[in-house]
């Protein structure tokens, strides 16, 4: 009997861990080999080099070369230039892309805007434009000879170059900003539904104006929210990439190592040096890595909050 | 002891999930090879329509079939795409590499060495272009077509000004500034920092070659006085205003030669099928001239990459039959006219007689308000300077050229300074890659 009420006993768990197996088997599969395996193969392949002799004319050999490729990518000048970039980009792109889809997403859900779910719509839009093509849309834009826009400014005497070398990065910001901003807005939408109408009410009662209630209910609640949005603007500015790729060709301000991901993927793919760029997207990893768990940190600190 | 099975029935379980979503990705995998037909090969090119020559190929071949499969020119993408293949083991068996790329496809080992399939039909080909597919006295390339450079201009702008085409560097800039003159918006050219290519075509025929392979090192000098005096002669059209900034090929700059805004571009031969192609509207209106020269009276040319070949890539399974479909395509008449047909450029045939697209062109020649442009650049080709030499790493100095050159524009610092600046940044590069390179 004992051993009858055992066995029935364990069936269950076993069958349920089988249950998980099944479940998690293809996730952990291509997890590994999507994911890791790459991350992996990125890691080994930026400790070696590929090395010619003489006129470069016989084949190459294969050599380990432990940290010489990130000694030789933070000694590129153009590298750490382009990482320097795109903290400047981050300072730039990170406050307006927060405040600005906060107070989309305020505005909309404050139930005086006419409209709201189809403005929800129309700003969420164009996320479903595809980085590429945005940034060939905007580039015609910012072309003189392309822009209407530009051209009517310019019939008034006002001359822009929006991919001058002062202006280009806030005509990337602008860019992003026109793509994301619509995305970010919905997560903090999302996440303004799910407040209870009844503390709304309760501060309507105790007198509070909406001014008041924006300030002491909505964007505490938000607070993860808005981290979370940040993080998230934070890791994508710092892998800035396909609108300066696309925008290069059309201005003498955006050269190949503009951003560490351009440099990398300049490396890799124009260069036929992958085990620099693996070394430089290992770099840029973990900046993005210790950019967002810092500001992760900062605004966690226990009894310290930022608000 | 009911543990055991349980575990083995899991461990199946699992084991045959993995099977289920691995067998249709190796499903992806090349097939094994076909015991009887046709030798099966790919060709990777960018060429528009050179499947008329492919075709033509198969139809004369029962027992080698040729399949085009058509990639992102070399420089976007499409060398990227082969040296990779190359890499992974799994390369289409012929490819469409420029002259200028041949010596960085060496570096990465990606060429298959046909000295002992090609080495008898040498004398076929034009013996620069020939010569640029071989290395150490081993060939590895087909020539296909060559980029002799001439100027392509708005006849229309010009004439109205009262001008001609400019033969020398001085009439260039005095049409340069009457051009800009006559309307702020008009330019003869524009400045085209983004055109590693067309810089370097500049270079090479301001006089002294850029690189040059010794015995056992390579000695570089792309800041030599010819270089530089090419350089400061476009700083002086820059600083007053007579060129527009603005990259080749992109959208602005074709609104701009429908225009008449830009009016000339210097370019190679099978640039004619690029302007017409992009600008059919300004038909009849352009005319083509030699490259204007430093010297008057003399006849000095560069080509544009070099030109283009065909080559067996590392790890083609059938490199005879590669070999054969190459020199096929390049060194028969009949082909060698319907490549030059469809705008691959100006063929490497030694023997041009047979070669009907370069007499015979009445739509180009219509473009060209009548004018037998092949005529202007069989002179430009045979003036194209033979000690010319492409390097390996060839990519590193088309990005740091334009970078150097781009950031010399944007800030407004000397043109000179870049070409310094490139020839510190390729001898580096070149020394980080182990490649010798004389003091």
């Amino acid at each position: 009997m004992t051993s009858i009420t055992r066995s029935t006993a364990r069936r269950k768990p076993l069958k349920q861990r089988l249950t998980l197996t099944v479940l998690l088997v293809p996730f952990v599969l291509f997890f590994a080999a999507f994911f890791v395996l790459p991350i992996g193969y990125a890691i080994v392949d930026s400790l070696f080099t590929v090395r010619s002799s003489g006129l470069g004319f016989g084949a190459p050999e294969k050599v380990f070369v432990f940290f010489e490729n990130y000694a030789r990518a933070l000694a590129t000048p153009s590298f750490v230039e382009s990482i320097g970039r795109v903290l400047l980009f981050a300072v730039i792109e990170v406050p307006l892309m927060v405040v600005f889809s906060l107070v989309l997403a305020l505005l909309l859900e404050s139930g005086k805007a006419h409209f709201p779910r189809v403005f929800r719509v129309i700003y969420f839009m164009p996320y479903g434009v595809p980085g590429v093509i945005a940034s060939l849309l905007w580039g015609f834009l910012y072309v003189p000879s392309t822009s209407p826009v530009l051209q009517i400014l310019s019939n008034f005497g006002l001359d822009f170059t929006p991919l001058g070398g002062d202006s280009v990065l806030f005509a990337i910001a602008n860019i992003a900003l026109w793509g994301f901003a619509g995305y970010n807005m919905l997560i903090i939408v999302a996440s303004l539904k799910s407040v209870p109408g009844e503390l709304y009410e309760a501060a309507r009662i105790d007198g509070a104006g909406e001014f008041a209630i924006i300030r002491h209910i909505k964007l505490p609640l938000l607070r993860p929210t808005v981290v979370l949005v940040t993080v998230f603007t934070i890791i994508g500015t710092l892998q800035l990439f396909v609108e300066p790729l696309v925008l290069k060709p059309l201005t003498t301000a955006i050269n190949s190592d503009f951003t560490p991901n351009l440099a990398a993927y300049n490396q890799a793919f124009a260069q036929s040096n992958p085990n620099l760029a693996a070394a430089m997207a290992v770099i840029v990893a973990l900046i993005a890595f210790v950019f967002s768990f810092g500001f992760l940190k900062l605004v966690n600190r226990k009894g310290n909050r930022a608000w | 002891m009911s543990q055991p099975p349980a575990t083995r029935r899991r461990v199946f379980a699992a084991a045959a999930l993995t099977l289920a979503v691995i067998a249709p990705l190796a499903a992806c995998a090349p097939g094994g090879e076909a015991s009887d037909g046709p030798v099966e090969l790919t060709f990777q090119t960018w060429v528009p329509n050179i499947d008329k020559a492919v075709d033509a190929f198969n139809e004369e071949h029962d027992d080698i079939h040729v399949t085009v499969e058509a990639i992102a020119a070399g420089p976007d993408g499409g060398y990227a795409k082969m040296l990779s293949a190359v890499a992974a083991g799994n390369p289409a068996d012929v490819a469409h590499v420029g002259y200028d790329e041949l010596a960085t496809f060496l570096l990465n080992d990606a060429l298959t060495d046909i000295t002992e399939y090609a080495a008898d039909d040498a004398d076929k080909f034009t013996d620069w272009q020939w010569k640029t597919g071989v290395f150490n006295d081993k060939v590895y390339g087909i020539p296909q077509a060559s980029g002799p450079v001439g100027q392509f201009y708005r006849k229309d702008v010009l004439d109205s000004l009262g001008l001609s085409a400019p033969a020398t560097w001085d009439e260039y800039y005095e049409a340069a500034k009457v051009i800009h003159a006559s309307d702020p918006n008009k330019y003869i050219a524009a400045f085209a920092a983004n055109q590693a290519p067309w810089l370097m075509a500049l270079a090479q025929q301001a006089g002294q070659p850029w690189f040059e392979a010794g015995d056992d090192s390579w000695s570089v000098a792309i800041d030599n006085p010819d270089t530089l005096r090419m350089a400061e002669f476009w700083q002086k059209l820059l600083d007053e205003d007579l060129v527009k900034v603005e990259a080749d090929m992109s959208n602005e700059w074709y609104t701009d030669i429908k225009s008449g805004n830009v009016a000339s571009w210097m370019s190679g031969s099978w640039a004619a099928a690029i302007i017409s192609g992009n600008a059919p509207e300004t038909s009849g209106l352009w005319a083509a001239a030699e490259m204007p020269q430093w010297v008057a009276g003399e006849h000095v040319s560069a080509s544009w990459g070099g030109g283009a070949s065909n080559v067996v890539l590392k790890g083609s399974k059938h490199p005879k039959e590669a070999t054969e479909f190459a020199l096929w395509m390049n060194g028969t008449p009949a082909s060698a006219s319907t490549l030059t047909s469809i705008g691959a450029g100006w063929p490497a045939l030694e023997d041009k007689s047979e070669i009907t697209a370069l007499t015979d062109d009445p739509e180009t020649f219509e473009f060209f308000g009548g004018q037998n442009i092949w005529d202007t650049f069989a002179v430009a080709d045979d003036n194209v300077d033979r000690s010319w030499q492409w390097p390996p790493l060839v990519d590193t100095l088309y990005a740091t050229l334009t970078d150097n050159v781009k950031a010399a524009v944007e800030n407004k610092t000397p043109l000179t300074g870049a070409f310094e600046k490139t020839q510190d940044d390729m001898v580096k590069a070149m020394e980080d890659k182990g490649i010798a390179v004389a003091e």
